[in-house]
């Protein structure tokens, strides 16, 4: 199959989803209720729309084109209100986070879908270890070029964007002393990673073309890379954010990506190259284990640096367009949490602390989510 | 039977008593049959027990006195107030709030299967005492065994919560009236007003017990982790006190550990982990309750006329639960397959209608053995049939976390082949 020509989109639109737990309100574990959840919801008219994921206790909701983080924010408030009416009716409820702290993968039960069936025959028990929720967050580009010179420059960035949302310390009731372990379970399969270093559509196709010849991948949706090209929305997609623990959190790093996207369209800030790659991989290890707490090595200068300095050094850099973008409010939320040294998993692991017991973390969690 | 019991009892002089010994050989056979019918069959451990139990009541071994007395009928209350307790622990008022028809199936599911019982009980020239007796007896469905199908299944889901929240509540409902009416059955006749106060009392006197329970159990969580070995002693024993007591007062045990249970949920919002933390203790004494409940089940009359009027009670039951829960359907948020599948999981009966059939038949010499004359066979029919139902109903509802077959049968190939297939 060739691939599919770039669409149009308008620069900068933002598109968000994010993949979400059902937990029953009994022990807090993963409930399979998608499907009740799913019926539920089609009976309420909404923006963008809610769909199933690989396991039947996730769900997917993801908000329509939107043109600012504020959008985004207003399109999820109104998703997650309906959800959590929907749950209260079902006695379930719906939470963030990038895993489940407790849940055992093999109790699972994959969400009865042609494609969905197809990935468990493929993948085995890696299908049901796939029971983590992530936040992808779709830039607008304005060609395909662009898209994947954004891309390759927002590799750079693939540390702040981890620990941002890192909200995934418990696998398997055991704190694995990664602020973001969900990106482990994503490291297994075998188109993750790095998208290749083509910086034009052609280059692309041609290893698109190659590829496919193989017959290992038939489309761009068996590549499991962390930013990857989405022709048919004209879009990246940035998928290496843990789904946060709030709509609030989720928006506003989409306000973040946004700006950082306007800065390298306008500014031209930086050529990337293929280097950058050279620290990429001991980059993003750093973010998913230490979270604000990373070393994070210049991929041009070699410089080493505390990722938090970084974080708050580009926030700066990007200033005037989140301004702009009308994002300031999401960015000084992300900042304030950055100068406190606070993410999610910080918080889940403090309440975990606290209380003891890992199902009260997640029922403080689901209320979290509802905005108490 | 009773003669090699009676050589036995002469030859051996057990410290603890030869009843002692009788029950725990009984028991590791129930246990033995519990392993083997899951094994080559895929069915729920409780049939196994039951069938035990069956055999052992048809051999005619006396091992429990009828009607339920002394040991045997503490213990029968504790398992069924260890059960209840962790199924009211399962009921959170607030859900009633948000989604009002669960209650209203729930009340529908209860009344239709009292009238149609006693409609049909009534038709078939059954006298009135007799069949308003039975018809409160059907109303129960087990939590016991459906909490055992649940845990053997390891099915979650709609269907398994709906199925056992209706169940818990329509113990409650069942319990309250029942226990209210067998204090009313020396009466010839009595208006049904006369019911509100003895109804009111009971209600009163096991809330009392199981708000005591709940509060002590709240005050213990607030120092100790709701997942340690010695939380799950101090419920136990908190339990078995509350159960010794609620019937001294003129309450109901189970029906106080339930109310505690329920309350506890309300004044303690943390998850609750009940089952898991219980473990093999609870299951002992659950065993003993099936095993227990078939013995004393099995001595039943097995004559024609008894087993037409035993099929019309279960035939007209079973209709009228799925009845009640499909009528109160619509805007409850379930599909109408679950709300069939919901109604079908609600088939079995067990412990807590022999308690009730129990308490009549003591407070009513003159009804009591007509009672217990349909209602044991009855109560025995559904324990056992009642664990398959559940179970083809629960698979059906695809809520079963594991395949549904022998686990020595050749592997057919699944179309979820995950890993779960080869699973335990």
């Amino acid at each position: 199959m060739a691939l599919e020509p770039f669409g149009n989109s308008a620069a900068l639109s933002l598109g968000v989803e994010l993949e979400l737990q059902l937990v029953n309100t009994n022990d807090y574990d993963l409930a399979p209720y998608s499907d009740d959840m799913l019926r539920l919801m089609a009976k309420v008219p909404l923006p963008g729309s809610v769909v199933p994921e690989m396991t039947s206790s996730m769900i997917e909701i993801s908000t329509d084109v939107c043109h600012s983080s504020s959008e985004v924010l207003g399109q999820l408030t109104q998703i997650r209100d309906a959800l959590v009416k929907s749950a209260d009716k079902l006695n379930i409820a719906v939470l963030g986070g990038g895993t489940h702290p407790f849940q055992m993968w093999h109790e699972r039960r994959i969400y009865d879908k042609p494609r969905f069936r197809e990935l468990s025959e493929l993948y085995g028990y890696l299908s049901k270890q796939f029971t983590i929720f992530g936040q992808h967050v779709h830039v607008g580009c304005p060609d395909a070029n662009t898209a994947l010179l954004t891309l390759h420059r927002m590799s750079r960035y693939i540390p702040h964007f981890i620990a941002l949302s890192a909200s995934s310390p418990f696998v398997q009731a055991q704190d694995t002393a990664f602020d973001s372990a969900r990106l482990n379970s994503v490291f297994a399969f075998p188109l993750s990673g790095r998208a290749p270093f083509a910086l034009t559509w052609d280059d692309f196709s041609a290893y698109f073309d190659k590829m496919t010849r193989t017959g290992v991948v038939k489309s761009m949706k068996d590549f499991y890379w962390d930013i990857r090209p989405k022709p048919e929305y004209g879009t990246i997609e940035i998928r290496v954010f843990d789904t946060p623990l709030t709509v609030g959190r989720a928006a506003a790093l989409a306000g973040y990506v946004q700006s950082l996207a306007s800065w390298f369209m306008e500014d031209d800030p930086f050529m990337p190259t293929e280097d950058d790659y050279l620290v990429y991989t001991y980059n993003r290890f750093q973010a998913c284990r230490f979270g604000l707490e990373a070393v994070y090595v210049d991929p041009a200068t070699g410089e080493h640096t505390t990722l938090r300095e970084h974080i708050l050094a580009t926030m700066a850099q990007v200033h005037r367009h989140a301004h702009k973008l009308n994002a300031s409010a999401g960015i000084h939320l992300l900042r304030t949490s950055v100068e406190q040294g606070n993410n999610d998993a910080r918080w889940l692991r403090e309440r975990q602390t606290h209380e003891r017991l890992l199902a009260e973390v997640v029922r403080q969690g689901a209320q979290k989510f509802r905005g108490l | 039977m009773n003669e090699i019991m009676a050589v036995w009892a002469e030859w051996l002089k057990p410290s603890a008593g030869l009843p002692t010994v009788q029950w725990s050989i009984l028991l590791a056979m129930a246990a033995i049959a519990g392993h083997l019918i899951q094994r080559y069959t895929g069915l729920p451990k409780v049939v196994g027990y039951s069938a035990v139990g069956a055999v052992a009541g048809l051999a005619g071994f006396s091992g429990a006195a009828w009607p339920l007395q002394g040991i045997s009928l503490f213990l029968l209350e504790l398992g069924v107030a260890v059960v209840l307790f962790e199924a009211g622990g399962r009921i959170p008022l607030r859900w009633f709030r948000h989604n009002p028809m669960v209650l209203v199936q729930s009340v529908l599911e209860s009344l239709l299967t009292y009238f149609a019982v006693f409609w049909v009980l009534v038709w078939l020239e059954v006298p009135h005492v007799v069949a308003e007796a039975l018809a409160i007896v059907a109303i129960v469905a087990s939590p016991a065994v459906l909490s055992r199908v649940v845990l053997d299944t390891r099915a979650s889901g709609p269907v398994t919560e709906r199925a056992m929240v209706l169940a818990t509540l329509g113990t409650l409902y069942a319990l309250t009236w029942g226990s209210a009416k067998a204090g009313l059955m020396f009466r010839p006749s009595h208006p049904l007003t006369d019911t509100v106060y003895p109804v009111a009392v009971v209600l009163g006197l096991s809330f009392v017990v199981g708000a005591v329970l709940a509060l002590a159990l709240r005050s213990a969580l607030r120092v100790m982790n709701p997942t340690s070995e010695n939380t799950s002693m101090l419920l136990l024993a908190l339990i078995a006190a509350g159960t010794a007591l609620a019937a001294h007062f003129g309450g109901s045990a189970p029906l106080a550990a339930l109310l505690g249970g329920m309350l506890l949920k309300q004044l303690n919002p943390r998850p609750w982990t009940v089952p898991r933390q219980l473990g093999t203790a609870a299951s002992i004494l659950t065993m003993l309750m099936f095993v227990l409940v078939s013995v004393v089940a099995a001595r039943a009359d097995w004559s024609a006329p008894v087993v037409t009027l035993v099929l019309a009670l279960i035939g007209a039951r079973a209709l009228a639960k799925i009845t009640g829960v499909a009528l109160a359907n619509p805007g409850s948020g379930a599909s109408w397959r679950q709300a069939l599948w919901l109604g079908c999981a609600m088939a079995p009966m067990s412990s807590v209608a022999l308690l009730l059939v129990s308490q009549f038949v003591v407070s009513s010499p003159a009804n009591g053995p007509m009672i217990a004359r349909i209602a044991l066979p009855a109560i025995l029919l559904m324990e056992v049939l009642g664990a398959v139902i559940t179970t083809l109903a629960l698979y059906r509802a695809g809520e079963s976390s594991k395949p549904w077959q022998s686990q020595v049968a050749p592997m057919p190939e699944s179309r979820d082949s995950t890993g779960d297939r080869y699973g335990a």
